[in-house]
């Protein structure tokens, strides 16, 4: 909580602050991490249920298609609400085949999803295919630092999401549906529901970050945008930070992106065999993620 | 009617191959209880192994299959002992995260070690063609599909008639009851993750010839393997063949009769999917 308070307020003031030569690197950086940031407390939601999603990359893919797609025509806030709606009907769609089923399929189904999302969007024609998709910047680039501060807002609406299901009656259904999906039922809660909504309130954040990505970066291609990389920095980051809570991603995302920014400076493409150790070894020593440490330190002070 | 045959045959070429990785994947998930989305990365390091070893020591593919399987037997036996097993009692999520971490790390050595292009092992008889009444198929995916029905028969008789196949077996239907009657569940685990991993291997040294060797030339299959496995019902072996077959013929179809279908073959896996998924909800339902 206070966390991420300091976290807002120093978003916040970073383009005023005096930085020197580093301020377009930081802000730039800076945006791109909250952005992930974003997409992964996006995906942290829907992994309260116990569900494993690799489409996040594909709604974030959908979500930056559609709103550069639609901003021209509908200017720069509907347009993101438009990415976001994309997302959310995809997941609807994608939810309502697989979340009936055991976990493991819908993990199959959505790595499948983001898979072939990304070749019908290099086949088809209005996506400018493999070429790319040009777009223009936030509020026509009335304001050099709308889309700062977009992804500023972004970064807002999914912490304040995270932190509000965490506190609703919503968030004890996701918990039991989690651990234990028969007894849930019992218990009187519709699992199917509960997982359904979630995907969809999680893939509609996922879209509206993507619909500011697209605006940052103002190219588009299949591959940026519907790369496996964008999958696997969802999933990361809150694991590595700690899943099922809102400062893990947060904090995580801090730590990753930074690591990733340096790494893709030093090694360039193959930086994502960095992520892949970390989610292998924190599944095997730290399964409860950063915030694990500072829990126990917490209960040995009590004890 | 001479296109149509010799899309079938092309279908039917396919479906060997595709038949062999799937039922390595159905193994792990059926008997062990893992989902390895890494299964296809296990065939990326047989391809590998290929292409070194006729880049290095001008050793045949036909020879590698051997020395593959043995070398991705090992690499699935230690993956299974230092990864897999200590996730066993996990959550479900905590096992698939663990596995596509596999996948991710393993992808990305193999693109820092050999770089993104595609390397093709180019043996003597990589183009030669059989013809048989005007319809001519390539002699590696035919030397293949043979190889892969020699082996999937190899499997369901080892599976069907051996008393440690018998074990196998009887691990893959109760977790418990086989380590009261005196079977090591963990080493039976072991042999089937070990065998899993080798068939994916041997697939992959296939795949060096008749495709390319190149760090994401698994990926592909690991979906498709799903595509298959989801569509047998997870962990059903005695599907794997006929799914196989369908999901081949479905993408040679798409890719013969559908106006510049070759972009669009890559999509038919998810549409297998999709209906298989729907319709199991519906079922359920």
């Amino acid at each position: 909580m206070i966390l991420a308070g300091v976290l807002l307020l120093l978003a916040l003031v970073l383009p005023g602050l005096p930085l020197g030569e580093w301020r377009a690197f930081l802000l730039d950086t800076a945006q791109f991490a909250f952005l992930i940031s974003g997409l992964a407390l996006a995906w942290d939601l829907l992994a309260r249920t116990g569900q494993l999603s690799l489409a996040h990359g594909a709604f974030f893919g959908l979500g930056a298609y559609a709103a550069a797609l639609s901003a021209p025509a509908l200017g720069t806030v509907p347009a993101l609400l438009v990415g976001g709606a994309v997302a959310t009907l995809s997941s609807l769609l994608l939810g309502l085949a697989t979340l009936r089923l055991q976990g493991m399929y819908f993990a199959i189904a959505t790595l499948a999803f983001s898979e072939v999302m990304r070749t019908l969007v290099l086949k088809a024609q209005f996506t400018g295919g493999s070429i790319g998709l040009p777009v223009q910047p936030a509020f026509g680039g009335a304001y050099p630092l709308g889309g700062y501060y977009l992804a500023v807002a972004v970064l807002v609406i999914c912490t304040l999401a995270s932190l509000l299901l965490s506190k609703s009656r919503l968030h004890f259904a996701m918990a039991a549906t989690r651990q234990g999906e028969a007894v849930a039922r019992v218990l009187g809660v519709p699992v199917v529901r509960v997982k359904l909504v979630t995907f969809m309130i999680s893939a509609f954040l996922a879209g509206l970050t993507g619909g500011v990505y697209a605006m940052k970066t103002l190219f588009l291609s299949p591959y940026d945008a519907f790369g496996l990389g964008r999958a696997v920095e969802a999933l990361v980051i809150p694991i590595f930070g700690g899943l099922y809570t809102t400062t893990g991603p947060l904090l995580g995302g801090l730590i990753i992106v930074s690591l990733e920014t340096w790494l893709r400076l030093r090694i360039g493409e193959g930086y994502l065999v960095v992520y892949g150790l970390v989610l292998v070894l924190t599944i095997l020593f730290l399964p409860k993620g950063l915030m694990s440490l500072f829990a126990r330190r917490k209960g040995a002070r009590h004890a | 009617m001479d296109l149509l045959l010799q899309t079938l045959i092309n279908g039917i070429l396919a479906a060997g191959i595709y038949a062999l990785v799937a039922s390595g994947l159905a193994l792990a998930v059926g008997v062990v209880g893992i989902v390895n989305f890494a299964h296809g990365e296990f065939s990326m390091i047989g391809a590998f192994v290929s292409y070194l070893l006729f880049v290095g020591a001008g050793i045949d593919p036909l020879i590698s299959l051997g020395l593959a399987a043995l070398v991705l037997f090992v690499v699935g036996a230690i993956t299974y002992y230092g990864l897999i097993r200590p996730v066993l009692a996990a959550p479900e999520l905590n096992q698939m995260l663990l596995t596509f971490g596999i996948s991710v790390a393993l992808q990305n050595i193999a693109l820092l070690l050999f770089g993104a292009d595609t390397r093709v092992v180019s043996t003597s008889y990589q183009g030669a063609t059989i013809t048989l009444g005007g319809i001519s198929f390539g002699a590696p995916p035919f030397a293949a599909f043979v190889l892969s029905v020699g082996l999937l028969g190899a499997l369901y008789w080892f599976l069907g008639k051996t008393r440690l196949g018998f074990a196998v077996r009887a691990v893959a239907q109760n977790r418990l009851a086989p380590g009261l009657l005196g079977i090591e569940t963990q080493q039976i685990y072991l042999l089937a993750f070990g065998l899993s991993a080798a068939l994916a291997g041997i697939a992959g040294v296939m795949l060096s010839v008749m495709l390319y060797a190149s760090p994401t030339v698994g990926f592909a299959y690991t979906l498709k393997a799903f595509a298959i496995i989801v569509m047998a019902g997870l962990g059903n072996l005695r599907g794997v063949v006929p799914a196989a077959i369908t999901l081949a013929l479905a993408e040679a179809f798409v890719s013969t009769y559908v106006p510049g279908g070759g972009g669009w073959v890559e999509a038919v896996f998810f549409l297998v999917i999709f209906v298989a998924l729907t319709w199991r909800s519906w079922r359920l339902s």
